[in-house]
């Protein structure tokens, strides 16, 4: 608070260097067995300023993205490599880690080009490759999460769709239908099939003649979800679901490209079975999870996410209705033990979610006790007081399944950021600088992060380091190790802390932050823990550490008008909850946001550091 | 007189680069590598073109012996070798060596032997020669740069 106005201009500058910077750093895996090419594109990325890995081998590239899930951005993959084909590897990286994957080839002829477009490239470059193509690979990137971001919507009505137009088709297509021919299909179906026909053609040849056609009746569906079931979503490969489901005339390619579809839908289910596995100790009976996920598929996705989507809900809403939505059925919910892969996957999307929640759950009392010192114990009472009383507890789990909740919820995420982010909102997406990420900065209550590891340290194996160092110094409070879930426990340290935690915790971050990261990119990690929860597990730790994102409470404390102002227009946002006005509620915030993102100074946050 | 030798091997360079660029040799993607030189890889474009050489020169003689085999020549085969050739051709901008290489892969989609075994021979034509005026290139470089290196105690 001390030099306060020096500090404005720092945050400023700060907030946009990230994001005029945002490329910088996109991590790129190369994929060639032509060291030459390999050798030029790697220098011209470097010359992108991305951080490149190159790879000669289709296998090794292979397993270095299953082994280090979430530490690429984006592959670029030659077409031609004698151990695999790069098409084979486009397909095997789409299907498992739903990376952009830009192919090249010396050789641009057109029938390569379209192999290579309807294996799901999302561009194919033609050697020589100019670093002027380079430059912009990050946009693939970009609009990935973009698109995966709003794809849950898509996806999801989509299936949904489907699934309703299945039923009304069903009176003429009565089971599961191998067609030969598109008569019949209507408009809408047919450019779905032509798009599975599309993904047929390409592992055989094109000049072939036409393949029949699967539709994927609601009893195929039915057959292929419990196939997934019986195998365990993880170990649900395309192969060991065709056996399974031992339908006549299915191909694997059928399957796979269903497979492929329904990857949202997949990792959705792999939560919610996370969850209800862990609440109702239901062993790994799926038909639970199913059953759900339609409920909450017809509510979550349908109707709340088409509202949202069209941005006539506030996002906040949208987590409170999905607070109380999964709420409800998993009050006693211990926090699943997902594997790893899931984890991270979810994490993005929890990351994201987070500040919002955030808002939703701590801006009240802030508002009701300005003063900064009683704000933070008024917290901590109002969270202690949760984690004693059992209904209290409900809320709080609430928010934990909210935050691995149904992918869709980030969607939600996209209708505000413009708005309290001043920076652009795609740069968000990536890295740093994210509008959620400011907005929890804002809120700066902000445990997310904290609660944020919570969530995430069960997933990952190694993460009892980070647990245990959060008992260690949360001490006041040891009686939360015997809280069952990883979430609450670091939640509720993060709440407790007040000062003198603060700095334990400030000194454990500072130790475990990355010294390379940390410079540049200190007010996003405060708020945004996003990159580091994609990362793999070891990310993952200094991203919690740093992101213990304790700064950003201290600058409450000291800013503590602003966030009232704050507050209050998120709580107005909150009321008016549905529909009416929403671009008003958003302009609102975009007038608040900017003023409080100001008081936020990286400045503050390093001199707490250096106290 | 050290300054002077360093602005006439300057030119030398570039007047050798023009001719290659005249004939054809090279295009301009040799100048986007010669751009991507620096500090941090001083020697890129040498690096580089090195690799090259040792890639092509594996890439012919397995061409050669693919050929050689008079009875059943692996078309498909050098098909790959050649998509290989004139990716890695292209991008350091050898783009006499990449033509050649099209028309040997059209030669042996053909399953043309003949048609092939007179691209071969252009290409290895095509390649001694890049291989020769590179090499001479960078001769010159390096000359250049050592005359540069003596100069400065000169300045004193």
């Amino acid at each position: 608070m001390v030099s306060m106005s020096g500090e404005v201009a720092t945050c400023k500058s700060e907030a946009t260097v990230v994001t005029d910077h945002f490329p910088v750093g996109l991590r790129v895996l190369v994929v060639d067995d032509d060291v030459v090419c390999l050798r030029i594109i790697e220098q011209m990325l470097r010359r992108c300023k991305y951080s490149v890995t190159t790879c000669t081998q289709a296998m090794v590239a292979l397993n270095l993205l299953r082994e280090k899930r979430g530490t690429f951005d984006i592959v670029l993959s030659d077409v031609h490599m004698p151990d695999m084909d790069g098409f084979k590897l486009l397909e095997l990286v789409g299907l498992e880690m739903d990376l952009p994957v830009i192919m090249m080839s010396g050789d641009g002829r057109t029938n390569l080009v379209m192999r290579g477009v309807q294996h799901g490239a999302c561009d194919y470059l033609i050697k020589p490759i100019r670093d002027e193509e380079l430059k912009n690979i990050w946009q693939h990137v970009v609009r990935k999460r973009y698109n995966s971001s709003k794809e849950p919507e898509c996806s999801g009505s989509l299936d949904d769709n489907d699934r309703y137009r299945r039923r009304s088709d069903d009176a003429e297509c009565a089971s599961s239908v191998i067609e030969g021919a598109d008569g019949v299909l209507k408009p809408q179906k047919k450019k779905r099939e032509a798009k599975e026909d599309d993904t047929e053609m390409e592992n055989d040849d094109p000049s072939t003649t036409k393949k029949p056609r699967v539709v994927w009746s609601v009893e195929l569906h039915q057959q292929f979800v419990s196939a997934v079931n019986q195998l365990g979503i993880d170990k649900a490969v395309p192969k060991r679901i065709l056996e399974l489901m031992n339908v006549p005339g299915l191909t694997r390619e059928n399957v796979a490209s269903h497979l492929q579809e329904n990857q949202k839908f997949r990792l959705y289910l792999k939560r919610l079975s996370g969850v209800v596995q862990q609440q109702g100790g239901l062993p790994s009976t799926f038909c639970g999870p199913i059953e759900q996920n339609s409920e909450l598929g017809s509510l979550g996705r349908f109707d709340i996410q088409a509202l949202a989507a069209s941005g006539q809900i506030p996002p906040e809403t949208l987590t409170a209705l999905h607070a109380e939505l999964l709420g409800r059925s998993t009050s006693n919910l211990v926090l699943p033990a997902v594997e790893q892969q899931n984890l991270v996957q979810v994490s993005l999307q929890q990351a994201k979610c987070i500040p919002v929640d955030q808002v939703m759950a701590y801006g009240q009392p802030l508002l009701k006790c300005p003063a900064s010192i009683s704000n933070s114990k008024h917290l901590s009472q109002a969270i202690l007081s949760a984690e004693d009383v059992h209904s209290g507890f409900g809320s709080q789990r609430a928010k934990n399944i909210c935050m691995s909740g149904p992918p869709e919820v980030n969607r939600s995420i996209n209708v505000q950021p413009s708005c309290l982010v001043l920076p652009s909102q795609l740069p968000g997406h990536f890295q740093v600088g994210d509008s959620p990420a400011s907005i929890s900065r804002a809120g700066s209550l902000s445990k997310s992060s904290v609660i944020d590891y919570g969530v995430l340290s069960p997933q990952s194996n190694n993460s009892s380091g980070v647990v245990q160092v959060l008992d260690r110094e949360l001490k006041p409070e040891c009686g939360l190790n015997r809280l069952p879930s990883g979430g609450s426990l670091s939640r509720s340290c993060s709440i407790n802390a007040d000062n003198s935690v603060d700095l334990q915790l400030h000194n454990s971050s500072s130790a475990f932050g990355s010294s390379k990261q940390l410079p540049g990119l200190i007010p996003s990690h405060l708020g945004s823990p996003v990159p580091y929860c994609i990362n793999s597990s070891l990310v993952l730790d200094q991203g919690r550490m740093k992101g213990a994102s304790i700064p950003s409470r201290f600058a409450v404390d000291e800013s503590d008008s602003p966030m009232c102002n704050f507050n209050t227009a998120k709580i107005y946002l909150e009321e008016t909850k549905v529909k009416q006005e929403p671009n008003m509620n958003v302009m609102e915030n975009a007038k608040v946001g900017p003023a409080i993102f100001q008081k936020f100074q990286p400045g503050d946050l390093m001199s707490v550091f250096s106290d | 007189m050290l300054g002077l030798g360093v602005e006439r091997l300057r030119a030398d360079m570039n007047r050798l680069l023009a001719l290659l660029f005249h004939q054809g040799v090279l295009d301009e993607q040799f100048l986007q590598l010669q751009q991507l030189q620096d500090e941090s890889s001083p020697n890129f474009v040498s690096e580089v073109v090195n690799i090259y050489f040792q890639e092509s020169e594996k890439l012919l003689r397995n061409l050669r012996s693919l050929l050689m085999d008079r009875e059943l020549s692996d078309y498909k085969k050098m098909g790959v070798h050649l998509n290989q050739f004139i990716g890695s051709s292209s991008s350091i901008g050898a783009k006499r060596v990449r033509n050649v290489c099209v028309a040997f892969r059209v030669a042996s989609e053909q399953n043309n032997r003949l048609g092939c075994l007179r691209a071969l021979e252009l290409l290895e034509h095509e390649y001694c020669y890049l291989k020769n005026k590179l090499h001479e290139l960078f001769q010159i470089e390096q000359q250049r740069l050592l005359a540069a290196a003596v100069r400065y105690p000169v300045q004193h």
